[in-house]
């Protein structure tokens, strides 16, 4: 099973993972072409800054135990228990925001409709893996097998 | 020397070249693609601002406007006229020292070769001189006296320069320039902090900076190099790595400023020089062209065939001549002199010297070119060299690539000779073009980058898509570089081209891919593209002419881009020049250009697509001309 590790150490806070994901969710965008400001600039991924402390990148886990899966009532997310990734169908979706509440690191958020939930979805419909990843120029996110 | 760096190459539209710097055991801008191959999304759309303390502010989900409350729209706009404004300096620059030697040269009653130039220029500024001399002194002064003007008072030749209805449609857009030096100073000021705010505003001056950018430092530079250094004839020149003969001392030379070199090639043939040369063991000195100051030299090598060896390469080929080991010395004076090409000096013990201060290479020795100095400067320069051509040949290795390039590259095309060779009219090119044997015209220019697809790699997919299309190609740039190297600049490559093309230039023995030579030579383009106009009595935007700078690079390249643009005619750019990020620079650009000026850009990495939507801007001015 593979998972997107942090080394916090590594990050600069350049955004390029948070631009990577808006680009891998707007159909036909590319870097140089994806809406940063419009209704569909969702990220998947933050990066916190803390005075002294640096940048902390937050990233989907894909947990073990997902309390955003347990909590929610519609059946919208899922654990694969081959790949080991939390998948969400938006179609099963009832926006609750039981997911948002839950998540104990802060990921799940809603759309800017409020109608759906933004969830890294692993980019698994590519071939070369997570877009944030291909777009880390200091290798601070990495895919690794867990 | 460094056996940290990656052995994975970029790809080159020129497979020889390729197969050759992935064998090199030094590193060259080929190897360090991979590297940088993870780009900033801010700075590929334009939306970085560094320009106060409080930034750099970049525009995201959360934060949509700048601290100062700059939008993506001004940022871009700010980012993109600073970068025309530089880019517009260069060639001011260069302009502004092409003047300066032809006044010296005049003053001095030095040799000027170009009389037939010197004849036309005086006739378009209007000066009344016989004498040779004072005509040429009185010609470079009224370009220094515009150069010199503030932005406040208009350049008084721009109106002599341009095509009537272009400078009409200037005028009602209020973007005739100032003094070249002082828009560039506006154009800097102008996108300071916290001042302009407009991006419309911005993008205007950026029109009127690729006016004084485009009359100046591209037609005015050529037109006085001609007078100085000889008008372009059309013949056949080896091109490429071919062209290093390890039995001369050999000098690459780079940058753009051709005049600096006048007198070093005078005295190359002179008797005491070539004993200098054969004393230390070789047959004399050679100049080996790169970059654009090489294009310029090849393009006016019939008068100089004793000490040009021929043109090696364009920008991303400088560091693969080096490594070859058959260059003893660099004499820069401009860009685009690459960094990388110091370690590799280092290495293989070449001499560097650079005439300019703008293009001092860290390592290199700073020799300002002095014209009441210059006896004594190229004195000191050839004993340098020659010191050096001693020192290293016992030590270096020579990896020569004699099956590199080829002998056969048409070169010397201008809007004079090209003329010439049509029997003194246009008309028979015009006659073609209606008749629809040349469907259109491409104007194919600019630099080579490493991006799009690798050294080269678009510029010759598209040029080949568009000669298939029987669409003839004019080439000025770095661009040509890359297309005489691959051979598409010899007559053989008529057979590439579409069945009519292919006929006309099987007949006259010509490629589909005419070589106008530096950069600097988009000025000649646009010489042609005036003619051209003129003849038919319409305006520039109505041709069957596009514009493609498909591996653009550099600040320069945007400067000449808004100078096409102001010209009205529609030009290509296989990536964004850093614009996508505001809604409203990509609305000017690619639709509100047309009816500002009539021209417009077109994004497009595809060359299929690319050459596809060319065509069809060219068969839609066709239609509009009802031909």
């Amino acid at each position: 099973m593979k998972r997107i590790m942090i080394d916090r150490e590594k990050c600069d806070g350049c955004l390029n993972c948070t631009i990577a994901c808006i680009s891998a969710h707007q159909e036909g965008s590319n870097f140089y072409t994806a809406d940063l400001t419009g209704k569909t600039a969702d990220s998947r991924n933050k990066i916190y800054f803390k005075e002294k402390e640096g940048y902390f990148p937050i990233f989907c886990r894909h947990c073990d135990e997902p309390e955003c899966v347990m909590s929610c009532m519609s059946g919208a997310l899922s654990k694969d228990s081959i790949s080991g990734l939390v998948n969400y169908d938006a179609d099963k979706c009832g926006s609750c925001l039981m997911c948002v509440m839950n998540c104990p690191y802060g990921v799940m958020k809603p759309d800017q409709t409020n109608t759906k939930m933004i969830k890294c979805d692993f980019c698994q419909d590519l071939t070369e893996g997570p877009s944030c990843v291909k777009a880390c120029p200091k290798e601070a996110i990495t895919v690794q097998e867990v | 020397m460094n056996s940290n760096f990656s052995c994975k190459t970029c790809q080159s539209a020129d497979q020889s070249l390729e197969n050759f710097i992935s064998g090199l055991s030094v590193e060259t801008s080929h190897h360090r693609v991979e590297g940088q191959s993870v780009k900033c999304g801010f700075g590929l759309q334009g939306i970085c601002c560094r320009l106060c303390s409080n930034g750099p502010c970049r525009i995201t989900p959360n934060g949509q406007k700048g601290i100062c409350g700059a939008t993506a729209d001004t940022i871009v706009a700010r980012n993109f006229l600073r970068a025309v404004a530089a880019g517009s300096g260069c060639y001011i620059h260069v302009i502004e020292n092409t003047a300066l030697m032809l006044k010296k040269t005049a003053q001095t009653k030095g040799l000027l070769k170009g009389k037939n130039t010197l004849k036309k220029l005086a006739d378009i500024f209007g000066i009344q001189e016989t004498d040779q001399y004072l005509c040429a002194e009185k010609v470079a002064d009224a370009v220094l006296s515009d150069l010199y003007k503030p932005d406040y008072v208009k350049m008084e030749l721009v109106e002599k320069l341009a095509y009537a209805p272009r400078y009409k449609r200037w005028m009602e857009l209020d973007i005739l320039p100032g003094g070249a030096k002082s828009e560039v100073f506006a154009g800097v000021v102008k996108t300071s902090t916290n001042l302009n705010s407009d991006p419309v505003n911005m993008y205007l001056n950026c029109l009127k900076l690729g006016i004084s950018t485009g009359l100046y430092g591209l037609t005015l530079t050529n037109l006085l190099n001609d007078v100085l250094l000889g008008e372009p004839a059309i013949r056949l020149a080896p091109v490429g790595l071919r062209v290093i003969n390890p039995d001369y001392i050999n000098i690459m030379i780079t940058g753009h400023q051709h005049s600096i070199f006048t007198y070093l090639q005078e005295r190359l043939t002179d008797k005491d020089v070539i004993e200098k040369a054969q004393k230390a063991g070789a047959k004399g000195f050679k100049l080996v062209g790169c970059t654009c100051v090489g294009q310029d030299l090849q393009l006016r090598g019939q008068h100089y065939q004793e000490v040009f060896d021929g043109h090696a390469g364009n920008n991303f080929t400088s560091e693969a001549i080096l490594a070859t080991g058959g260059i003893d010395a660099v004499l820069s004076e401009f860009n685009c002199t690459l960094p990388g090409i110091e370690p590799i000096c280092d290495e293989l013990l070449i001499k560097q010297i650079c005439l300019d201060d703008v293009a001092k290479k860290a390592n290199a020795e700073l020799k300002p070119f002095v014209f009441e100095k210059r006896e004594e400067q190229v004195e000191e320069i050839l004993d340098a060299i020659t010191e050096s051509y001693i020192n290293r040949r016992s030590k270096v290795e020579i990896n020569l690539q004699p099956e590199h390039g080829n002998n056969d590259t048409l070169t010397g095309v201008s809007e004079t000779s090209l003329k010439d060779f049509l029997g003194g009219s246009w008309k028979p090119l015009i006659d073609l073009i209606v008749s629809g044997d040349i469907k259109g015209i491409a104007g194919v220019v600019g630099c080579s980058s490493l991006t799009a697809g690798g050294h080269d790699v678009l510029t010759v997919d598209l040029v080949k898509e568009l000669i298939s299309k029987d669409i003839l190609v004019l080439s000025a740039g770095c661009s040509s570089g890359g297309l005489e190297n691959v051979g598409l600049m010899s007559p053989s490559a008529a057979s590439l081209a579409g069945p009519k093309l292919r006929a006309i230039c099987e007949k006259l023995k010509i490629p589909p891919v005419l070589n106008f030579g530096p950069c600097l030579a988009i000025g000649r383009l646009e010489l042609v593209a005036t003619e051209l106009a003129e003849s038919l009595g319409i305006d520039i935007p109505q041709l069957p002419l596009v514009l493609s700078a498909p591996q653009w690079l550099e600040e320069q390249a945007l400067a000449d881009g808004a100078f096409g643009l102001a010209l009205g005619l529609p030009l290509h750019l296989g990536l964004p020049p850093f614009v996508t990020g505001s809604s409203l620079a990509v609305e000017v650009f690619t639709e509100n250009m047309k009816e500002l000026t009539g021209g417009q850009l077109i994004i497009d990495d595809n060359a299929k697509q690319a050459a596809d939507t060319l065509e069809g801007i060219i068969l839609a001015k066709r239609q509009g001309l009802n031909i």
